[in-house]
């Protein structure tokens, strides 16, 4: 077990400041979402931020660092530690015409705002025409040692309340764009940063204040011939990882990011597997009724005829996030998974 | 009764046309509740009922100390509370029969109603209290912005058992927002008295938790409650910070109307409705006082009466939503809440 080791702070909490773009222009995921959050607090006074810590202490992640001072607490509100009230006071002054970006510690922690999540964000616009532009952002997902309670990947939970886009970026420009997005957009968004991502992938990150991508459109990140591996989040860059590996060994694998989760953009999908004729469904969710499930079940559906190979998952089992290393490494699917299962595709 | 009326400097608490309009509030919220019963009782009303009979002083006192463009956040028992807010009594019955002119377009029936846009009600959600957090978020938009507005939400005594109940007026404490916490104390949630419900005498002695100042008032009468409900909207509106209302009566009704609500000790019932009857003992104030005569309260009834049967038939005469348009309108930018509803195309729901 290579990794076996606790990778010490490595969830995040507690750092580091956030750091600098670098001279060449590149951005991490971290600061790319700061950048997203901050143009768009100068571009909308409607727009404020409310949440835990977010204030002076500049958030558990320091994603708001320096936020307080340039905009004041009235618009960096830190709120008690009452998660359905941060999700009930953001749709309430959403209904009077403000537009909140309310901040979780983890994502973890949206289970305890679920019922206003769930209840009102998600349905109150159907019922009543009412609009909630609302952003809910936090960091999810694992593979930081952060075990249970610090490493949730919730998307399927609240992809399936129905009423909510879910958003999970890959890269730093795509979650700045998606932010921005998210955070004009009219509708109640997620966004879910994913925390392994947030300080170790960098890219050049576009700095015009206008630069949105769309949400509910994947992205091929990498294109290939053989199978297409449709994933999003973390997995990216574990496909992308995969997919060196396996070029090497003379196979092609394309990799699309799903980008946002909810509505799903089933026409890219749809248009990678009529290329390769083979899928892989990787997701970082849960395999039972995961997003995968969703994924997998759209494919043998709609691009049965295409296909060359039974759809395969690779995704973590129903259980809770584990902490030891080892465990933690069995539960996750990882590189050499993501190869095995290319190869095993290719073969039929 | 008389004595028990709060008075203001100038002897009446509010100007006799509104006193008047207070007497007809009252005695429609009234006759809609007994109606609607009988009808679904008849099998002739979809869908369920949650009776407010004999809490109509507390929804009508403190839906009367908001000004149109403050904000209401009731529960399924309040519809009293939307009716004095101003809604159309039209809309809202066909919203019960589940037709596209209710207010939700049928996406909800029952008293699950609301008018954001007109009367500024947020449209009612089951799960309790879920309006009370939403509330804090109204009131801190006002308080951001700098509006003399208020936000009032409502809820019942079993619902101040729920976390939220307290994350919400805790949070208005912290951050002194422009809200109005009112509880309608009918002493029963479903089946469950306030004893297993909270460990305190009163709802109202909770607020010294939050320091926050907190009143008990006498639900049968309504002009006491509504001096209470004045006075914490001026405190909101004067950034005076939040109060906790309770008012108390009796749930003179089952839960709902499947519910014969036994547990219920007659006697109590029995007092509650000889002496203790907001309906009652408002009109035989202002007769005494000489407002009203016998024949202004027989016009206000018969008044009542024609809206309640204009009501019907307008439900009655709505389509119902076309069935085609099923997933529109959940997210904006389809259009569907911005343009007119289809109209016609649906058949009857069984
Ligand atoms: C969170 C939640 N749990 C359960 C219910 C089901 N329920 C509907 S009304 C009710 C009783 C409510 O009692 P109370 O808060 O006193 O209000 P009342 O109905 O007496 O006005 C219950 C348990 C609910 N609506 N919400």
């Amino acid at each position: 077990m290579a990794k076996a080791q606790v990778e010490a702070g490595a969830a995040g909490h507690g750092a580091e400041p956030r750091g600098k773009r670098t001279e060449a222009g590149e951005a991490t995921y971290l600061i790319a979402i700061a950048e997203a959050l901050w143009e768009e607090m100068e571009r909308d006074e409607r727009v404020y931020m409310l949440g835990e810590d977010i204030g002076a202490y500049g958030g558990a992640f320091k994603v708001t660092e320096g936020f307080i001072e340039r905009f004041g607490d009235g618009r960096v509100m830190d709120t008690p530690i009452a998660e359905e009230t941060i999700v009930g006071m953001a749709v309430g002054s959403a209904m009077e015409g403000m537009r909140p970006v309310a901040e979780f510690q983890y994502a973890d922690f949206m289970s305890s705002g679920f019922d206003e999540i769930t209840t009102v964000l998600a349905r109150y616009h159907y019922r009543s025409g009412v609009p909630l532009p609302v952003v809910l952002r936090g960091p999810s997902g694992g593979g930081v040692r952060a075990s249970s309670f610090h490493s949730i990947n919730p998307e399927p939970w609240f992809a399936h309340a129905g009423g909510i886009k879910v958003i999970c970026p890959a890269f730093p420009s795509d979650a700045k764009g998606l932010l921005k997005s998210a955070i004009r957009d009219d509708n109640p968004c997620m966004f879910l940063e994913h925390k392994w991502i947030y300080r170790r992938i960098k890219e050049i990150v576009p700095e015009e204040p206008d630069f949105l991508v769309p949400i509910g459109k994947a992205d091929v990140k990498r294109e290939g011939s053989d199978v297409s591996i449709i994933t999003y989040g973390a997995m990216v860059h574990k496909a992308l990882e995969a997919a060196e590996n396996l070029a090497q060994r003379g196979m092609s694998a394309e990799v699309v990011d799903l980008r946002t989760v909810y509505p799903l953009d089933e026409d890219t999908v749809l248009r990678s597997i009529e290329k390769t004729s083979r899928a892989l469904v990787l997701s970082e969710s849960y395999r039972f009724l995961g997003i995968g499930a969703e994924v997998a079940a759209t494919i043998a559906e709609k691009a049965f005829e295409h296909l060359d190979a039974p759809v395969e998952r690779l995704s973590p089992p129903n259980i809770p996030v584990p902490f030891s290393p080892t465990l933690e490494d069995a539960f996750l699917p990882g590189v050499s998974d993501i190869e095995a299962a290319v190869e095993r595709l290719s073969a039929w | 009764m008389t004595t028990e009326l709060r008075q203001t400097d100038q002897g009446r608490p509010l100007p006799d046309d509104r006193l008047k309009h207070v007497l007809y509030l009252l005695r429609l919220c009234r006759y809609f509740d007994e109606r609607m019963e009988a009808l679904y009782r008849q099998g002739r009303l979809p869908g369920a009922i949650y009776s407010g009979r004999g809490q109509e002083g507390t929804h009508v006192g403190v839906a009367s100390a908001l000004e149109p463009d403050d904000s209401l956040f009731p529960t399924h028992r309040d519809l009293s509370a939307q009716l004095t807010k101003g809604l159309d009594l039209n809309r809202v019955m066909a919203q019960y029969w589940g037709r596209i002119d209710g207010y939700l377009r049928g996406r909800d029936g029952n008293s699950h109603v609301g008018d954001w846009f007109g009367h500024r009600t947020f449209a009612v959600i089951s799960h309790l209290p879920i309006a009370y957090p939403v509330a804090c978020g109204a009131a801190l938009a006002y308080k951001r912005r700098g509006d003399k507005r208020v936000a009032m939400a409502i809820c019942g005594d079993g619902s101040t058992s729920n976390g939220r109940w307290h994350e919400a007026i805790n949070t208005s404490s912290i951050h002194r927002l422009p809200v109005v916490w009112v509880v309608n104390n009918n002493q029963y949630a479903y089946s469950t008295p306030n004893t297993l419900e909270f460990g305190v005498p009163t709802i109202a002695e909770r607020a010294a938790a939050y320091g926050i100042p907190g009143v008990r008032v006498d639900g049968a009468n309504v002009l006491e409650v509504y001096a209470a409900a004045k006075e914490a909207v001026d405190r909101a509106r004067s950034d005076g910070g939040p109060t906790l209302i309770e008012s108390v009566s009796l749930r003179w009704r089952g839960h709902a109307g499947h519910d014969p609500a036994k547990y219920m000790p007659r006697e109590l019932l029995e007092d509650h409705m000889a002496n203790k009857d907001p309906v009652k003992n408002f009109e035989t104030w202002m007769l005494a006082e000489g407002i009203v005569t016998a024949g202004d309260v027989e016009e206000i009834q018969k008044r009542v009466e024609g809206e309640f049967e204009a009501g019907f038939e307008f439900a009655q005469s709505s389509p119902y939503p076309e069935p085609g348009d099923v997933t529109k309108g959940l997210w904006v930018e389809d259009g569907y809440w911005t343009s007119e509803p289809g109209r016609g195309g649906g058949t009857e729901a069984s």
